[in-house]
């Protein structure tokens, strides 16, 4: 029975000289060695994690190990999420891979927080999103910066995120939050009056209506053909909405474009006067409806 | 005790653990545990879909204390069927062990649970509600599911060699469970099922997912008559002029269900349905149609898309529908396994329906594995019953009728979804 | 005087691609007036564009190529075959800037366009080349409602064990980016994929033109002309991508790709690179693409896939391991899982779902091409192996790289 269960294993996992691995663990688990050496020996043993419990323990270890360097336990992390890809020779290892992530989630180093919050969230990990939430809704919870927990909350559809997000939008901590709550609402049937409005504001920048024309494109896309006609043919707008409209006319525009003559007129003259970018677009729309 | 449980649809999740718990303490009162099981429970409106599985779960774990009982198995069974959240399939396994009778027919669906989950086994807590596993101590769904398997024992001999193929990938730490579980199984004799004629995945009797109602008792659809949809061409219609005159089958998804044995499955099977009809010359004849549970965003050309992308023929009797108005209309009237927060499902059951052809529901598939045979079969009664012919000849179905759940033996083998 | 030149023996213009391994064509003459003899000596050559493609020719399956080729095509109209290829190291940069002319003495007599589609380091593409890219890819995409969700749904957490960690990783990959490959040429002709070359520095690849630029947390912005800035998977827009590097330099720790072609001689030591560099380059980053549940769901995963097969592509040429029937081809040990035999079909190509496969098989049939018949609607592992056809040309994929030859 042993005997097959490592040949299968052998089957699944690498063929790299024993010594080799052997070497690169004792490196990595080594408090002696330097950052810049135990760094580079966790990058060799993903194999050897995936060949060994032995192996997967003390990588772990070192992860969750708070008085090692924090450069140290992210390249265990690395190494660990590097052996994750090699689904099924990682089966053994992801139960307690998981619970570990889990038990650092709320690290006293940020980076790591974050990369496992964000890891987890895209396992869609109900632990994880229960912390970002939280932290969402009392800040001083918080592992992540508001625009990073909105950010990996938005892996989930349903990870009951839109209130919280639709409160950010209009209260936000800061523009990046802000920017995120609005990427995050883009799946909100129920927005798509919000982003109406953010496109037609000159006063908003030019990313977040950006985020609006693409949200409204999913949402609402007659209403987005229609505000991009009336953006187009508005002389005093902004190049770059200019641009997203003439792009999403272009890509998802259809019949009811190709017979807009006033539209295809005032793209006809865009092509002629206006900035480089405008121009390219200008030409790539009038191109695509044969004009 | 009902009644107060339907006013509850605001209570804390504290409180509703309470509830459940003193529900699980009352031998006069489990039966209620299974009610909270139903998707479209009101205790389940307006959360979350984490807080469902926390809810759902402790609901399961209850089961384990007060017993588990027939009312209750099929959501059991459904868990491990078509379960994706590896919480839930824990504690659906752990409830499972808590039914009096252990039965080969429920072999099949624990190695259908490992199949779904061993790739994607993590740390679980039953201790206390809504826990989190933060340590790889205690359980995990792939260890209850082996300990199931212990409790089957000679009745899972049937799956043996599944599990043995186990060995090569599983922790070493839950080797000890496989051994155990493999010993079980190899101990004592065989348990065959009873009755030659019927397959091993049976179903205990009396337990069905699928309801039928003859000609007089089935209920009229004049309340979503005038149903406005809208399908993936934008053309709009209504109930009653797509899904009166023929027979029809319905289906119930959305493009943003991220189960892939629930609404992608259901789609693509609606697809292999269509293929039997046109094989049988019948796809004139017999209509069939998915409906979004989510209106709001599945619009037309998303409900193309998904559709196309899983085989699905579409055209004038074959359509991919959103409700216009009229979902809560629709909900009632097919007492739809599904519920929200706000337009977003937050959790629903595999339903398929056939419809007679004056859009009466005739027959009602739901939870787990539905054979597409058996949907058209039953389609094709309704056409009869519309010339007024009597029951005639239908494709053959699976042996047990269609109660069955896959195994082995019965495995039915959609064919392939073509790319337009 | 006329003849007809058919590529990929087809008159179809959507068979006019080549690459550098051989396509077998065919001429034959269509209006033999003029013509004093039973056959005509007809010269066949190739004229490029400025900086377009070149294509070289040569009569039999074997024999060396030449820059032109003279053939006797007979007046009876039946067809003579030959083959055509493009000049290793000229690849075209637009459809059709390359034209095969047929002249009998120095009069034309039958012309077709084609294009030497190749694929390329996506650091050095033409703005036009990557436009282009970037236009289908957004189009397959069709802001969540397109093709591209199929491709999303093939890797996932539930597929992951039919392409992952173990022997059928590199051939299942193959065959997805040319399933991918396929469909983007279906929107336009003129695509092929291009690849991530991630021991090198690509900075030209993480621009707003082209798969955008990661602000501080992650968030992939675009330019206002980028039609990507309306990508859409799972219902959520836009992408999560966040070097763990300088986009202007190359992701530290990964092997080069010499160190990735020593990996070994045999196939079951080279596989080892699915480790490193391929699980390095994705990880190299946070987001979508560090992780198999997610990422599909980054347009740059299919250019990191690229690379990873063209490093597979460049040790076969290296060691002539094209056969299945070579040991040193493959891993054929006894306990790899369904999916990862030789003669296994793949998954979801196959169509077969329910365990051991996964639950659905989303996409359908592997999608066909107008220049090559292989490897047909349901791969084998197999056919995945000898893509330039050089143990049976029949197993042509119709792909190429600009850096590896054909023998």
């Amino acid at each position: 029975m042993a005997k097959k269960r490592q040949a299968t294993k052998r089957s699944t996992s690498a063929r790299r000289p024993k010594r080799s691995a052997r070497s690169a663990m004792s490196v990595a688990t080594n408090a002696r060695k330097t950052v810049k050496e135990r760094v580079a020996a966790l990058a060799e043993v993903p194999v050897a994690v995936c060949e060994s419990d032995e192996n997967l323990q003390a990588v772990l270890k070192v992860l969750r190990d708070k008085d090692e360097p924090v450069n140290v336990r992210l390249a265990a992390l690395k190494s660990l999420q590097t052996a994750s890809f090699s689904v099924v020779a990682f089966e053994s290892c992801r139960g307690d891979y998981i619970g570990t992530l889990r038990e650092v989630a709320e690290d006293s180093d940020p980076e790591i927080r974050q990369r496992v919050l964000g890891i987890l969230a895209r396992e869609k990990d109900g632990y994880a999103q229960k912390k970002l939430l939280e932290g969402l809704q009392h800040p001083e919870k918080a592992l992540v910066p508001a625009e990073k927990a909105l950010q990996l909350l938005s892996y989930d559809v349903h990870a009951d995120a839109y209130p919280i997000a639709r409160s950010i939008v209009s209260k936000p901590p800061n523009a990046a939050a802000r920017r995120e709550a609005l990427r995050l609402l883009a799946a909100d049937a129920s927005a798509a009056p919000v982003f109406e409005k953010i496109l037609r504001d000159k006063d908003e920048l030019a990313e977040i209506r950006q985020i609006s024309a693409s949200a409204l494109q999913a949402l609402k896309p007659e209403k987005l053909r229609a505000h991009a006609r009336e953006m187009l043919l508005d002389t005093s707008e902004y190049d770059d909405i200019q641009v997203t409209s003439l792009t999403a006319l272009t890509q998802f525009g259809g019949e009811a474009v190709a017979k807009d003559e006033a539209l295809m007129k005032r793209v006809d003259r865009l092509r002629g006067k206006a900035s480089t970018k405008v121009k390219q677009s200008a030409r790539r729309f009038l191109d695509k409806y044969g004009r | 005790m009902m009644q107060s449980v339907a006013n509850m649809s605001g209570m804390s999740e504290p409180q509703f653990a309470a509830l459940v718990d003193a529900l699980a303490a009352n031998p006069d009162q489990r039966e209620q545990l299974t009610d909270l099981l139903r998707e479209n429970q009101p205790l389940y409106d307006q959360r979350g879909a984490a807080t469902i599985v926390r809810m759902r779960g402790w609901v399961l774990l209850a089961l384990v204390r007060a017993g588990l009982a027939d009312s209750a198995l099929l959501f059991v069974l459904e868990e491990l069927d078509t379960g994706v959240d590896p919480y839930l399939i824990a504690a659906a396994a752990r409830a499972l062990r808590s039914y009096p009778n252990p039965s080969p027919a429920f072999a099949p669906f624990v190695t259908r649970a490992l199949t779904n989950i061993r790739y994607r086994d993590e740390p679980v807590s039953f201790e206390n509600y809504g826990e989190y596993a933060v340590s790889s101590a205690g359980t995990s769904p792939v260890r209850e599911l082996l300990a199931t398997l212990t409790w089957l024992g000679p009745h899972a001999h049937g799956i043996l060699h599944e599990i043995e193929s186990l060995r090569g990938g599983i922790s070493k730490k839950l080797l000890i469970d496989l051994d155990r579980a493999v010993e079980a199984i190899r101990s004592g004799e065989q348990v065959d099922a009873p009755d030659a004629s019927v397959t091993c995945c049976t179903l205990p009797s009396g337990l069905s997912s699928t309801s039928s109602w003859g000609i007089g008792s089935r209920c009229g659809c004049e309340p979503i008559e005038s149903t406005v949809f809208e399908d993936h061409d934008g053309a709009e219609i209504t109930f009653d002029k797509f899904f009166k005159g023929h027979p029809s089958i319905v289906v119930f998804f959305y493009t943003r269900c991220d189960n892939p044995l629930k609404c992608s499955l259901t789609v693509t099977k609606l697809a292999n349905i269509q293929k039997l009809l046109e094989a049988r010359g019948l796809a004139d004849q017999i209509n069939t149609a998915a409906i979004t549970y989510d209106p709001a965003f599945d619009l037309p050309e998303r409900l193309r898309g998904y559709g196309q992308n899983r085989g699905v023929r579409l055209d004038a009797r074959h359509r991919m529908l959103r409700t216009i108005d009229g979902l809560d209309r629709l909900r009632g009237h097919f007492n739809l396994g599904v519920n929200f927060i706000e337009s977003l499902v937050n959790r629903h059951r595999i339903e398929a329906y056939v419809l007679d052809a004056d859009g009466r529901i005739a027959a009602c598939f739901e939870r787990i594995h539905w054979d597409e045979q058996q949907v058209v079969n039953r389609a094709i009664e309704m056409l009869k019953e519309k010339s007024g012919e009597t029951k005639s000849e239908t494709s053959p179905e699976p042996a047990d009728g269609g109660l069955a759940a896959e195994c082995g033996e019965c495995h039915h083998q959609p064919s392939r979804p073509t790319k337009s | 005087m006329n003849v007809e030149l058919q590529i990929n023996n087809s008159i179809s213009p959507t068979a006019r691609f080549v690459s550098w391994a051989p396509s077998p064509c065919r001429i034959r003459m269509t209006n033999p007036s003029g013509a004093t003899s039973p056959s005509v000596n007809v010269r066949i050559a190739g004229s490029s564009a400025a900086a377009g493609g070149a294509v070289v020719f040569r009569r039999n399956t074997t024999g060396a190529f030449s820059n032109s080729l003279t053939v006797p095509v007979p007046i009876t109209g039946t067809s003579v075959p030959f083959f055509v290829a493009g000049r290793f190291g000229r690849p075209s940069i637009n459809n059709e800037d390359v034209r095969i002319e047929a002249r009998a003495g120095t009069t034309l007599v039958g012309s077709v366009r084609v294009m030497v589609r190749i694929r390329k380091n996506a650091n050095t593409l033409t703005a036009a080349e990557r436009d282009r890219f970037v236009a289908a890819f957004a189009q397959l995409n069709n802001q969540g409602a397109g093709r591209f969700a199929d491709f999303r749904d093939m890797h996932t957490q539930v597929s992951s064990p039919q392409a992952h960690g173990a022997a059928g990783f590199l051939p299942w990959h193959r065959a997805y980016i040319l399933d991918l490959e396929r469909e983007l040429q279906a929107i336009d002709p003129s695509v092929s994929l291009p690849y991530w070359r991630f021991d090198q520095p690509a900075p030209n690849i993480f621009t707003r033109e082209f798969l955008g630029v990661s602000d501080t947390i992650g968030t992939v912005q675009f330019s206002s002309n980028n039609p990507l800035q309306f990508w859409r998977t799972d219902g959520v827009q836009g992408i999560n991508r966040q070097p763990f590097f300088s986009t202007g330099g190359a992701p530290p720790g990964l092997f080069t790709e010499a160190q990735t072609l020593a990996l070994g001689n045999q196939y079951r030591a080279f596989r080892d690179m699915e480790f490193n560099p391929h699980g390095d380059a994705h990880t190299s980053f946070d987001g979508s693409i560090s992780g198999i549940p997610t990422a599909a769901k980054d347009p740059l995963f299919f250019l990191l896939h690229c690379n990873v097969d063209r490093l597979w592509a460049k040790w076969q040429r290296q060691l002539g391991r094209f056969n299945p029937a070579q040991a040193a081809s493959y891993d054929s040990s006894p306990g790899n899982p369904i999916g990862h035999n030789l003669p296994d079909t793949m998954w979801p190509w196959n169509g077969i779902t329910g365990s051991p496969r996964p639950p659905t098989a989303p996409g359908g049939a592997m999608a066909a091409s107008p220049c090559v018949s292989a490897p047909g609607p349901q791969p084998q592992v197999r056919d995945s192996l000898d893509y330039q056809g050089s143990v049976n040309s029949v197993s042509r994929l119709g792909f190429d790289y600009d850096d590896v030859r054909f023998a």
